[in-house]
């Protein structure tokens, strides 16, 4: 009887502790200008769930998304290879006195600026996901941390490196040329379970301009990827597949804060290990946001401007255009403004100048709350490539999209 | 009998009368000493057509000699479930803020210049919210003994020491024996009135009273925000190394 009461009870006493969070999104884009091989507009219902149990010093944590495109549903049209599901995070962490403890799957953040973080490299990137909103692979690790009064020293292990599925070309986000296939799995140099070490130190100066630093260091895969094909010397290339490469790497993100100004850096220098493609290179990044108060109502405007260097050491190896990197010479502007109303609206917007390929992209979104558990959100895009040079842009044409997403949060 | 008894003793202790700022400081003895606190808080934004809306925040609060640290989750509403506002409060320099964005798994940090932002939309401002500290402020000699429903009051005038502050003069009411504050009115950098704070249900703790209720009514546009805080605890034993970053993202 009392082993049947303990089996009773204890499942609902796990459910008490146990927080379930989540949205559901229907996502639309209509694209004005884009290639005549693909689909004008996409529709994509997304889901994400959230679980969280939390007992004395334990948390675990698990998320999950799904999403559906329309064109997959159809059997009429090409697909666009769009749906499925994935399990974001689930780990288990211990928090002692001090230290703290973290195994499984999760997502990282690292970086301090705002259009694009050169040094948040801890996750790979889905691809299948709309271009200008990241959505992040979690990655099975093990990581260790030890807590100073103002400051944290991490261990972490990278278990392994994981594929990145990429749509089918129909989609206008597939930006490999036509008539190239993808092929998923990742070719690497020693293997994909070969783990990646990362040392990291973070910290608070207790100065008149406080300064919040953190420095990494890598031994591992490189979060940069090159393509390789399957093209021989006498037939043209009919798949690409993405090669992952060994590095020492050394990054650091930075924010200052004086007065009504944060000053961010962003650097990573990258000592590749024998790799007869890709070379040394670096990329710095520096950025100035600057907020004004007292708008109408309370509001806030926040102007933002940041410069990107991409640099390789190596002419006989591949250079940035080989490489996809879009910011390698860049001037972004923008402003956010927050209404600070009842419905925590805002719009944010602006462009990103390409100062060596004279490539430009502009963007503007508006988000708000209504009826307190939904939100919209609606977007613009511009995307104006280069005309002479082959970059990551060229490849995609020149776009113009609008989008609308709405989304119920429980 | 009682109300005309502490009215003639009040009268009579004009005779012994205090200053604006000893007020000030006393006021201030009676709300510390609770060393930290634990609460859960509710946010209701009335606009001016008497619409409502309801968030619901987690507090922790470390007591410092001069300078507290917060840490505030929000739980409602769903979209905002998870974010953290982290803040260590100083006198001689900028408070040090940070916000964590579940979304993104992102600490990012906030520059606390401007302590005259809205909070959440609501009518408080970030300093409304900060801490009371004497050392905020300077005080207008004069110190007037008022009668407000039938209680007897201290009335006084003090100015922010902050350039960035969002107001150029307080006026407070504070209870003439308990020394707990009653109302505020707060006067914009035109000099006009702006909002007035009404202080309610103050909880007594043996040797410190927390607050229970702010009614913040925005005179030029007709808003009211109110604060509510439930279930709070004292002296739980939090300590410094509680409002650690580390826990921005626990």
């Amino acid at each position: 009887m009392r082993l049947f009461f303990t089996l009773m009870v204890s499942p609902l006493i796990l459910l008490a502790d146990l927080e379930v969070s989540g949205h559901l999104d229907l996502d639309s884009q209509v694209y004005l200008s884009a290639p005549t091989s693909k689909h004008k507009n996409s529709f994509t219902a997304k889901q994400t769930l959230e679980l969280g149990y939390s007992r004395d010093n334990l948390n675990i944590f698990t998320k999950l998304y799904a999403q559906e495109d329309y064109y997959d549903t159809l059997t009429q049209e090409e697909h666009n290879d769009r749906t499925f599901i994935r399990a974001d995070e689930l780990y288990l962490k211990y928090d002692f006195s001090d230290d703290s403890v973290k195994l499984g799957k999760s997502i990282e953040f690292w970086g301090a600026l705002e259009f694009r973080n050169i040094v948040d490299a801890f996750n790979p990137d889905d691809f299948r996901v709309d271009m200008f909103n990241t959505s992040k692979l979690g990655v099975w690790n093990l990581a260790y941390s030890h807590f100073t009064e103002n400051g944290e020293f991490s261990l972490i292990v990278k278990l392994n490196e994981p594929d990145q599925k990429m749509p089918a070309s129909p989609y206008v986000y597939y930006f490999l040329p036509e008539g190239i296939a993808y092929e998923k799995s990742l070719e690497s140099s020693d293997g994909t379970q070969r783990p990646s070490l990362y040392l990291k130190y973070s910290g608070t100066t207790d100065s008149e301009y406080p300064l919040d630093y953190a420095f990494i260091y890598e031994n591992g895969y490189d979060s940069q990827r090159y393509f390789t094909t399957n093209a021989t010397a006498i037939s043209a290339p009919t798949e690409f597949r993405q090669k992952a490469y060994l590095v020492n790497k050394f990054m650091t993100y930075n924010t200052l804060v004086v007065d009504a100004t944060l000053i961010k850096l962003e650097a990573l220098y990258v000592k590749v290990d024998g790799q007869e493609n890709v070379g040394d290179y670096s990329h710095i990044a520096f950025g100035v946001e600057h907020t004004l108060e007292n708008f109408e109502n309370g509001a806030a405007l926040g102007l933002i401007a940041e410069y990107y260097r991409y640099d390789t050491y190596e002419d006989d190896k591949y250079s940035d255009l080989e490489l996809f990197e879009t910011m390698q010479n860049d001037i972004f502007i923008g402003a956010r403004y927050t209404f600070n109303n009842e419905e925590d609206s805002s719009i944010v917007g602006g462009v990103v100048a390409d100062t060596e390929y004279a490539e430009q992209t502009y963007y503007m979104q508006f988000e708000s709350r209504f009826m307190e558990e939904f939100k919209v959100a609606f977007d613009y895009y511009y995307v104006n490539p280069s005309q002479s040079t082959l970059t990551a842009y060229k490849l995609l044409g020149k776009h113009q999209r609008v989008g609308l997403n709405v989304a119920w949060y429980f | 009998m009682m109300k005309i008894l502490t009215l003639l003793l009040f009268a009579m202790s004009s005779l012994f009368s205090l200053t604006n700022y000893e007020a000030a400081q006393k006021s201030e003895a009676v709300m510390s000493g609770f060393e930290d606190a634990t609460s859960q808080m509710q946010m209701t934004l009335v606009n001016a057509r008497g619409q409502e809306k309801t968030r619901t925040m987690k507090m922790q609060v470390l007591e410092g000699k001069d300078e507290d640290k917060s840490l505030m989750e929000f739980l409602t509403p769903a979209d905002v479930k998870g974010t953290k506002f982290l803040s260590y409060e100083h006198i001689d320099k900028d408070d040090d803020q940070w916000m964590y964005l579940p979304a993104l798994k992102r600490v990012k940090r906030i520059s606390s210049k401007n302590k005259s932002g809205a909070f959440m939309g609501s009518e408080f401002s970030y300093e409304d919210l900060s801490a009371f500290n004497v050392k905020k402020y300077t005080y207008a000699d004069k110190l007037d003994e008022v009668i407000v429903d039938g209680v007897a009051m201290y009335k006084g005038e003090s100015k922010p020491v902050s350039k960035y502050s969002g107001y150029t003069k307080l006026i407070t009411w504070m209870d003439a024996q308990t020394f707990l504050i009653h109302k505020v009115e707060y006067y914009d950098r035109k000099k006009k009135l702006l909002k007035t704070a009404y202080f309610e249900d103050y909880k007594n703790y043996g040797d410190v009273y927390r607050i229970g209720k702010i009614t913040m009514k925005n005179i030029q546009n007709d808003k009211t925000t109110i604060l509510v805080w439930s279930n709070e605890k004292i002296k739980t034993g939090l300590k410094a190394k509680d409002f650690h970053k580390r826990y921005l993202k626990k």
